[in-house]
């Protein structure tokens, strides 16, 4: 390995590859567009995610609309809508004066599902903390294979063009659901589907080179002395991540193969023989399909995606808590250990997803019984992490305010999966609001809190500021209460039997409109709480305006950072110049003890860097 | 700092970077044909008789194809190995090889497999007096001997039975009768027919006839769901079906092979059938339940074969672009520069190769054969 | 490779081997085929064919992996084979657990392959024993 004090030596001979490092007069296309340095990809992706995570945000409040006030127009873009908008395929807009159909309620639905986890939280938590913050941390000079890198966020780039030009085509975006259930995604006559199937396919190959990539990257770039048990946490988290993306996306990839192939070459993958879409006479398709083949294919890569969605959030709020707390990771190797077990079983917990498609008891009973146990894992490192806080003098800051709101949040959606895992409840809690809240208590507040903590404590090493700290600690604290008005009240909702997917929330099924009925309405308290929701979803959208202000003004006109290390952490992302050069560090870095070395007793600081040779015996 | 353990292994891994990073794809694309796989075994194990017709794959070709993969899977270690013996021109003759025989599976698949599957096609009819009428037909004709009638029997009962148990009890409705599409009527303004040649195209065999056309009746009178439908765009009333194989031309006591063959006894151009010396039939689209090549959509069997046989051969030509820049002037530059990492290079694109080969070895089994 | 030879073991030892290697596949191949057009499946049942065809295969395919891929040599990956190994039968314990349990073997039914589906039935195309009753198209 050579360092920047001898530059390229090896650059001659290396001609074919990373023909961009140590040239630091680059043309602006190369050094930021085109790039393939590890922390101009990171934050290339952060930054669409985030866009994307906006746009996502944005269809929601759309579609709270709608719930809340269903038939009245939109206010302010319900008439932008109406000429911007696609046509439906029988050329009517589906934002009639203004007003949002079913068909852009299904599309809004199945998009937002979509951008949210495809291009949105998996981009932002594996692909942009992982790519800025993975070499860093093991001291690595770059990626492994910096152009599969770059080829990984173009291809990333194109799947999230294709979904967003899906919106303009005729007859809208997918309307199937984010899950594109067969035959019905199969049959829908409207291209978007296919659009979302070529955009999942561009995704998925994008996930599948950077996963190869941060495995290779981990297994050979760790520098002298950084031991596997001596890797952050962090590190340790988008390890299993990267594997989790490996093994678990390509089923997905054959899966959306085959509904092309059903869509375009008229197949039967997923049809069984004699379906009907519409009319009294069967389709003209061969049949002999299996509709429960995509449901199979498509769960097995989404229950390990759910651990995308988490382990890398789980690894940031490990890195930011023990910052913040002065204290050592509870549990390090107990915390790594529960990973790789969490990692394993996600693989065999995805029919627990199924289990009212008629699958016999004994199936049930495999897959009920592993999603018990997969709790174990998970209940040990939200365990581990708590411990880790006791005893720390925790430093607030909106960084470390996330991180520990993390846990309560992340807990909440935990434990209310347990009732979703067993088969007997499941039965009156399918597809209801219940899973609904459930699920955004783990992704919402639980893993894209971990984004905001994770951007909040990186960004001084980002771009050599700090973000404003007051309204930071305003954006988090409107952040969790909205974030509580929102979900909380569809527990109830779920409870009450609210179906998930009607375009308006459910009215049609309330005792308002149907006074006669008593049996399986549902009461006006529970339609009323739509309207409090949606508040707080606009009350969740302006506080983000805050965030979003602070950030692009703290990267000209914040606080600038005094020191390299402003947080006092011990790990090496750290211990690079601030914002770190092309090749990450100045010299070699070389490590001589556990990540985590925060208040060691005899030691003179409350902190002593992995590269720090002057430990105190008991370290 | 330049990246390390790009040439050199990593002395505690053992393992130089590409190595680490194809083997992990390698896990992938494991996972990726594994979903494929499975699917397999779900839609056999779940499948109705009739649509899972692979006996009606051409088992030499499968052969032939597997020995061309597995000699190029030889030839690229032998590559390898001349490399590492510093042996350019070795390498760059069993590179060339291996180049050489990746054509040759793809030129088979794409050039010669799947075109003969497009214009191949499979009839049944509304009901069993259609179909009598028909099969009656095409074994009066004197053209016909009785390799046509095993044929059928042959197809029959590799579409029904996999399991290789009697087909009799099959409707006769259902049994397909087995052929070509080489002219089709269509119906004027005054209700005359007129007739339709299908093409010929550079002079191949297969090229002559129809090529991936589709029929079903299930399509008449929907307005939306329906399927592409090749007659119902043509506006075909009739078609002329020239049955598989047994066609044998007595008075050449050739094939008939191309479309002016084939016409040319009636000598006028028209369907020859009406004197009894052609080899086509002509059968009313009211009497056709269904009409397909033996494309994708044919049945369940025939869309995994497509998917999988596709996805793999597009493998096979991702290999072919990779050996072809392998072998270009700047590889060897690279060669000369930095040997070792270049033996490196042609280590993993061999451990691909032979993935490659590998998901073969299984395909040919599972489509072909059993 | 991991483990490093010399020049002579790569033209004489791992050459020879290289030869051995094709022969196998080719004898392999030439054997599946043979035993398919001796009609392996219609004599011992399609179960019988469908384990023998797998059987050679998977032959072929560990010495493609063993030899070709030289993993025989790469003493750091030995774990690899465990994992494979360890990978297939994941594989098989999955799909008996999914689609075994759901589906009736060859001999309850009747000796024809396939379940018989009772939540969608067969249309336009249903034929011979399997025959079910007419559907009731859904009013419009």
């Amino acid at each position: 390995m050579e360092t920047t004090t001898q530059p390229d030596v090896a650059h001659e001979d290396h001609h074919d590859s990373h023909d961009d490092h140590g040239h630091d007069n680059q043309h602006f296309l190369t050094k930021y567009v085109f790039s393939s340095d590890h922390k101009v990809i990171g934050i290339q992706y952060g930054i669409t995610s985030l866009v994307f995570l906006l746009v996502g945000f944005l269809l929601i409040m759309a579609m709270r609309w709608q719930i809340a006030k269903p038939g009245e127009p939109l206010p302010i873009m319900g008439a932008v809508l109406e000429h911007v908008y696609a046509h439906n395929n029988a050329g009517e807009p589906v934002f009639k004066d203004g007003v949002m159909s079913s068909d852009a309620y299904n599309q809004f639905g199945a998009m937002h599902g979509t951008i949210m986890v495809f291009l949105a939280v998996v981009p932002l938590g594996f692909a942009a903390f992982g790519n800025y913050v993975v070499p860093l941390q093991i001291g690595a000079p770059d990626m492994c294979f910096p152009r599969v890198n770059m080829a990984s966020f173009w291809s990333f780039f194109l799947g999230c063009v294709v979904m967003t030009v899906s919106f303009f085509i005729p007859g809208g975006a997918a309307q199937a659901g984010w899950t594109s259930y067969s035959p019905l995604a199969s049959v829908i006559p409207t291209d978007g589907q296919s659009f979302w199937l070529i955009g999942m396919i561009l995704l998925i190959t994008s996930s599948l080179l950077g996963a190869v990539n941060f495995i290779a990257t981990i297994i050979q770039l760790r520098a002298p002395g950084m031991t596997w048990f001596r890797m952050p946490f962090f590190v340790w988290a988008q390890f299993v991540t990267a594997f989790l993306l490996l093994l678990a996306f390509p089923p997905l990839e054959a899966a959306g193969i085959m509904q092309l192939m059903d869509r375009v070459a008229d197949t039967s993958f997923f049809l069984p023989s004699g379906v009907f879409d519409t009319g009294s006479t069967p389709m003209a398709v061969s049949g002999g399909g299996s509709p429960l083949l995509w449901q199979h294919l498509f769960w097995f890569l989404g229950h390990p995606e759910v651990y995308v969605l988490i382990l890398p959030a789980i690894g940031m709020v490990a890195e930011i808590l023990c910052n913040s707390a002065r204290r050592p990771l509870w549990g390090y190797k107990v915390m790594v250990a529960a990973l790789f077990v969490l990692g394993f079983l996600s693989f065999i917990v995805w029919a627990h997803h199924m289990y009212l498609t008629g699958m016999s008891a004994k199936v049930a009973t495999f897959f009920q019984t592993t999603t018990m146990i997969i709790s174990i894992p998970s209940v040990i490192l939200l365990t581990c992490l708590f411990m880790t806080l006791w005893k720390g003098s925790i430093r607030f800051n909106p960084a470390s305010m996330f991180a520990l709101a993390f846990l309560p949040m992340f807990g909440i959606g935990g434990l209310t999966g347990l009732p979703l895992g067993f088969s007997f409840t499941d039965l009156h809690l399918h597809d209801s609001y219940y899973v609904i809240a459930h699920f955004h208590y783990v992704v919402a507040p639980g893993t894209i809190f971990a984004m905001f903590a994770g951007i909040y404590f990186w960004f001084p090493k980002m771009t050599g500021r700090k973000m404003n700290e007051y309204w930071g600690k305003v954006h988090f604290w409107g952040s969790l209460i909205f974030m509580n008005i929102i979900f909380m009240p569809m527990f109830i909702q779920g409870f009450a039997g609210l179906s998930r997917r009607m375009s308006d929330g459910g009215a049609t099924y309330s005792l308002v409109q149907n006074p006669d009925v008593t049996s399986g309405a549902l009461s006006e308290l529970i339609i009323r709480l739509n309207e409090y929701i949606t508040l707080g979803a606009f009350g969740m959208l302006l506080i983000q305006v805050v965030f979003i202000v602070n950030f692009f003004h703290s990267i000209r006109n914040g606080e600038k950072v005094e020191n390299d290390n402003p947080v006092e952490a011990t790990t090496l992302d750290w211990q690079t110049p601030t914002p770190p050069p092309h090749g990450n560090f100045t010299k070699e870095p070389e490590v001589h003890g556990e990540p985590y070395a925060y208040s060691v007793p005899g030691a003179d600081k409350d902190y002593i860097p992995q590269t720090d040779p002057n430990r105190p015996k008991t370290a | 700092m330049e990246i390390p353990y790009n040439s050199t292994a990593r002395p505690d891994t053992g393992l130089y970077n590409g190595k680490v990073g194809i083997w992990l794809f390698l896990a992938s694309e494991v996972m990726l044909f594994g979903a494929l796989f499975s699917a397999y075994v779900l839609l056999r194990v779940g499948a109705e008789p009739g649509n899972w017709s692979m006996g009606l794959m051409s088992k030499e070709v499968g052969a032939f194809n597997t020995l061309i993969l597995i000699a190029s899977s030889a030839t690229i270690v032998l590559a390898w190995v001349s490399l590492k013996l510093k042996d350019w021109n070795g390498y760059r003759k069993w590179k060339i090889a291996t180049v050489v025989f990746a054509s040759m599976f793809l030129i088979v698949k794409w050039g010669y497999e799947w075109p003969a599957k497009f214009t191949h096609y499979d009839v049944t009819f509304v009901d069993d007096k259609a179909a009598e009428t028909v099969f009656a037909e095409v074994l009066n004709k004197d053209s016909y001997n009785d390799e046509c009638q095993k044929h059928h029997k042959e197809i029959w009962s590799a579409r029904y039975n996999i399991d290789g148990k009697d087909w009799g009890s099959v409707d006769t409705k259902d049994k397909p009768l087995d052929g070509y599409i080489v002219g089709y009527y269509t119906e004027n303004e005054n209700g005359e027919r007129e007739h339709h040649k299908v093409g010929q195209a550079f002079g191949i065999y297969f090229w002559s006839h129809a090529f991936a056309w589709r029929h079903d009746k299930r399509n008449d009178g929907r307005t939306t769901g329906a399927k592409r439908d090749t007659f119902r765009e043509k506006g075909v009333v009739a078609v002329e079906i020239e049955p598989a194989h047994g066609t044998w031309d007595k008075h050449t006591d050739k094939h008939a092979l191309v479309t002016d063959r084939r016409y040319a006894k009636a000598g006028d151009g028209q369907a020859s059938d009406a004197g009894g010396h052609g080899h086509a039939i002509t059968i009313e689209t009211s009497q056709i339940s269904r009409v397909s090549s033996y494309e994708p959509a044919h049945s369940t069997f025939f869309a995994v074969y497509y998917t999988l046989t596709g996805l793999h051969a597009l493998h096979v030509f991702g290999g072919i672009l990779v050996m072809l820049y392998h072998l270009m002037p700047i590889s060897r530059r690279m060669y000369e520069s930095d040997p070792d990492r270049f033996t490196n290079r042609i280590e993993i694109t061999g451990l691909f190769w032979h993935f490659v080969d590998l998901v073969w070895i299984f395909l040919f089994p599972i489509l072909y054969l059993f | 490779m991991a483990d490093e030879h010399n020049a002579e073991w790569y033209e004489n030892t791992f050459k020879r081997m290289i030869y051995w290697v094709g022969g196998v596949l080719i004898a392999g191949t030439a054997i599946t085929y043979a035993i398919d057009k001796w009609g392996v499946a219609e004599k011992f049942g399609l179960l019988t064919a469908v384990i023998f065809g797998l059987t050679v295969a998977t032959i072929k395919a560990a010495t493609v992996i063993v030899i070709f891929m030289h993993l025989k040599w790469d003493w750091k990956f030995k774990t690899i084979s465990l994992t494979l190994i360890s990978t297939v039968l994941f594989f098989i314990g999955m799909m008996w657990l999914t689609v075994g349990s759901e589906v009736k073997t060859y001999e309850s039914n009747d000796g024809k392959p396939g379940r018989i589906d009772n939540t969608w039935k067969h249309g336009e195309h249903a034929i011979g024993i399997n025959k079910p009753a007419e559907i009731e198209p859904p009013k419009e």
